[in-house]
């Protein structure tokens, strides 16, 4: 039966023209209604390159359902590729033009000799969420414009995290884990913000390997890439938070990657230093403030839900309540996905709930005993509830709309300590 | 439009629907009938006998070629008699959704004034395979009320009216529309008759008229005319002006009620078809 999907936190697959606007340079060339665009198109921090709200759109009509949209489709692809100076043209397809069946497949390659290359991702929203579509618009590149190489660069590591706009943090955090990585002595490759681009992603088939950091979502990348071009891929789940789960990643990274031993634990023992440094300079805060209870959720998608549980329970020692996840995770990675959570620091185990439904999430929250004001890290949606319920809220993932991150990270040991700032900022905040 | 009987033809593809909506026609128009046939196919060969072959311009191609703002003139030619002929047409085989073209223009021919009160009948001949939401459009938003369906004593012409009777029971409940019994155009099948009649009254409907089969029919075609018109004294002509009456004389309209796929074949072995099978030796 049908049924109202209250507070969703997702888009459909044809966001993913914000991962192409998140590539330098790369332009997104839309196959779909006129509506499309603008509805999708509310992240902010995306005007740049191009522009935020206007890309080539072949904006269909009746018409075009009746007698195809194929004509339309090339020459827009035809007249962007004249007037449009980027690097990367992919073509997105919307519902319209996927239901009536345009080959735009086949328009696309007609463009194989272009001078610069065009590769096509079918977005349609039926065919799932943007999490979805930021995947199909990688597998695009990897599938039609990604060449066999046989230079290898020792090395070289690719890195795949977070979702672009739909993570708010993305920018900030690839940049963490891209810093972290040149300190084990390797390189880091991303293809996503300022000057990586179409140089970048050149050099993906030449990798040593492919680290996805990440509970599921580009899986299916790497995989592509390892059957493609035979790199092997390290899938660490968990979006490192804080000295605990970071020190774990290094070690894991370095191990995979073959750094010795010492050089993984010099990293860590500067980092580490530091960050207990800060800690137990406020540990007077964290052990007497009575504002931030003991118990907390965390609503968001799988990444954020795990990353943050995780941290929370394993570096500051407050105690899980239900944790939601919001992406509609696909089924396959249930059981591995809630496995993590059973493996927090202690014996805790925190329940986890694969929930797309914001009302359910929200009665759940409501009934729950937190012992004292909940501590709720989710989307704006919760920000309300929160205030209801007198508990303390920050704004994490997605809906964003009272915070403004141009490249803030909460990953690795700094960006938890930003973290920890952040949500201590509300707590000394309430009675100020 | 309220007095206008709006009727929708379904079947099987090639059972003869397009035939039988024309002569149909004809014998109406000699009762002196004003008729409309819109053929909603995208072989656009609906209307052929009655304009005589003239190749008709569909409303697709011409919405193509010219754009939204024509003339009714432009999308419907007269045939014989005086009908008024529209083919909705369709993209070119591959591309585009036909089920929309139809759709599309149908709402044309209503935008354009195409259904004037001097209107007695419009035909839609709908293609035999239902395929999408489109083309169940003649019997949505309450256009068509009243639906025919043309079959046969063969299996799969029977299939087809029982899978078409249930998209009409879908718009019965809110569209309004009802089936006014079936056409046997027949194919000479052992005891035709009994099978259609026994079948179309599991359907809670009733045989309207049985065509029998005769040659003459395609000798007219051939010669890109009605039997009315090409043999106005056969007795082809005699039995296409009785279905004529009988639809004029028709006030049987039912939410047809469809059978399961065991019970129209245990119709069919009941009436013998199935056994045939078994019964063949060489």
């Amino acid at each position: 039966m049908a049924k109202i999907l209250d507070k969703q936190r997702y888009k459909c697959a044809l966001a993913a023209m914000q991962t192409v606007q998140a590539i330098d340079r790369a332009l997104p060339i839309l196959h779909s209604g006129p509506g499309c665009a603008q509805k999708l198109s509310d992240g902010t921090g995306s005007s740049g390159y191009f522009s935020p709200n206007i890309f080539p759109c072949t904006s269909i009509n009746e018409k075009d359902v009746v007698f195809g949209g194929v004509k339309k489709l090339n020459s827009t692809i035809e007249n962007s590729l004249k007037v449009i100076d980027a690097d990367l043209y992919v073509v997105l397809t919307g519902c319209i033009p996927e239901i009536v069946g345009d080959d735009s497949e086949e328009v696309v390659t007609r463009f194989e000799d272009a001078d610069k290359p065009v590769v096509y991702a079918p977005t349609a929203g039926f065919k799932g969420n943007n999490y979805k579509g930021h995947e199909q618009v990688v597998d695009a590149i990897i599938d039609q414009y990604l060449k066999k190489s046989d230079k290898k660069e020792e090395g070289l590591v690719n890195i795949w995290a977070d979702v672009p706009y739909q993570d708010l943090f993305w920018l900030g955090n690839l940049r963490e884990i891209e810093k972290l990585i040149s300190e084990l002595g390797l390189k880091p490759n991303t293809i996503f913000g300022y000057n990586r681009g179409i140089m970048n992603i050149d050099k993906i088939p030449e990798a040593q390997f492919n680290l996805l950091v990440s509970p599921w979502v580009g899986l299916s990348n790497v995989k592509k890439l390892e059957k493609k071009f035979g790199t092997p891929f390290l899938h660490y789940k968990t979006l490192p938070i804080g000295a605990t789960e970071t020190s774990k990643f290094l070690r894991e990274v370095g191990k995979f990657a073959g750094v010795s031993e010492i050089k993984v634990e010099s990293v860590i023992k500067e980092h580490e230093d530091y960050y207990y440094y800060l800690i137990a300079r406020y540990a007077d805060l964290f052990l007497e403030n009575r504002v931030i209870n003991k118990q907390f959720s965390v609503v968001a998608d799988a990444q954020y839900t795990l990353a943050i549980t995780k941290f929370l329970v394993n570096d500051l020692g407050l105690l899980p309540a239900t944790q939601f996840i919001t992406d509609d995770t696909p089924k396959v990675y249930h059981d591995a996905i809630r496995e993590e959570f059973e493996n927090l620091n202690f014996g805790i185990k925190a329940e986890v709930l694969f929930e797309t439904d914001g009302y359910k999430i929200h009665n759940n929250i409501k009934e729950h005993d937190y012992h004292g004001y909940p501590l709720v890290l989710g989307g704006y949606y919760e920000k309300e509830l929160t205030e209801e319920l007198k508990g303390n809220f920050l704004n994490i993932s997605w809906p964003f709309q009272d915070r403004v991150v141009m490249d803030t990270s909460y990953a690795g040991y700094s960006g938890s300590i930003k973290l920890i700032e952040d949500i201590y900022t509300v707590a000394v905040s309430r009675f100020n | 439009m309220g007095n206008i009987r709006q009727i929708a033809i379904y079947g099987k593809g090639g059972i003869g629907k397009s035939t039988t909506t024309q002569n149909l026609t004809a014998g109406l128009v000699e009762h002196g009938k004003k008729v409309m046939v819109v053929g909603c196919d995208p072989k656009a060969d609906s209307t052929r006998l009655l304009l005589g072959g003239l190749a008709q311009k569909t409303v697709l191609d011409t919405i193509r070629e010219e754009g939204e703002d024509i003339a009714l003139d432009r999308i419907m030619k007269e045939g014989y008699g005086g009908t008024r002929c529209v083919e909705s047409g369709g993209p070119e085989p591959g591309v585009g959704c036909a089920g929309r073209g139809i759709i599309t223009s149908i709402n044309m021919l209503e935008n354009l004034g195409a259904y004037t009160d001097d209107l007695d009948y419009v035909f839609y001949d709908v293609l035999g395979d239902v395929v999408c939401g489109g083309f169940a459009m003649p019997i949505r938003e309450g256009k068509a009320k009243e639906i025919y369906i043309v079959a046969s004593g063969e299996m799969m012409a029977l299939y087809a009216a029982n899978n078409i009777s249930k998209g009409i029971q879908r718009y019965a409940r809110t569209g309004g529309v009802r089936l006014g019994g079936i056409i046997c155009n027949s194919r000479n099948v052992d005891r035709e008759l009994d099978l259609l009649r026994a079948f179309s009254s599991e359907l809670g409907t009733k045989l309207l008229y049985f065509v029998p089969r005769d040659n003459i029919v395609q000798h007219a075609e051939i010669n890109k005319k009605t039997v009315i018109e090409y043999r106005p004294d056969s007795n082809q002509a005699q039995e296409y002006r009785n279905l004529a009456q009988a639809v004029i004389e028709n006030e049987d309209f039912v939410i047809p009620t469809p059978m399961t796929q065991e019970r129209l074949e245990q119709i069919l072995m009941e009436y013998g078809m199935m056994e045939l099978a078994d019964d063949y030796k060489i």
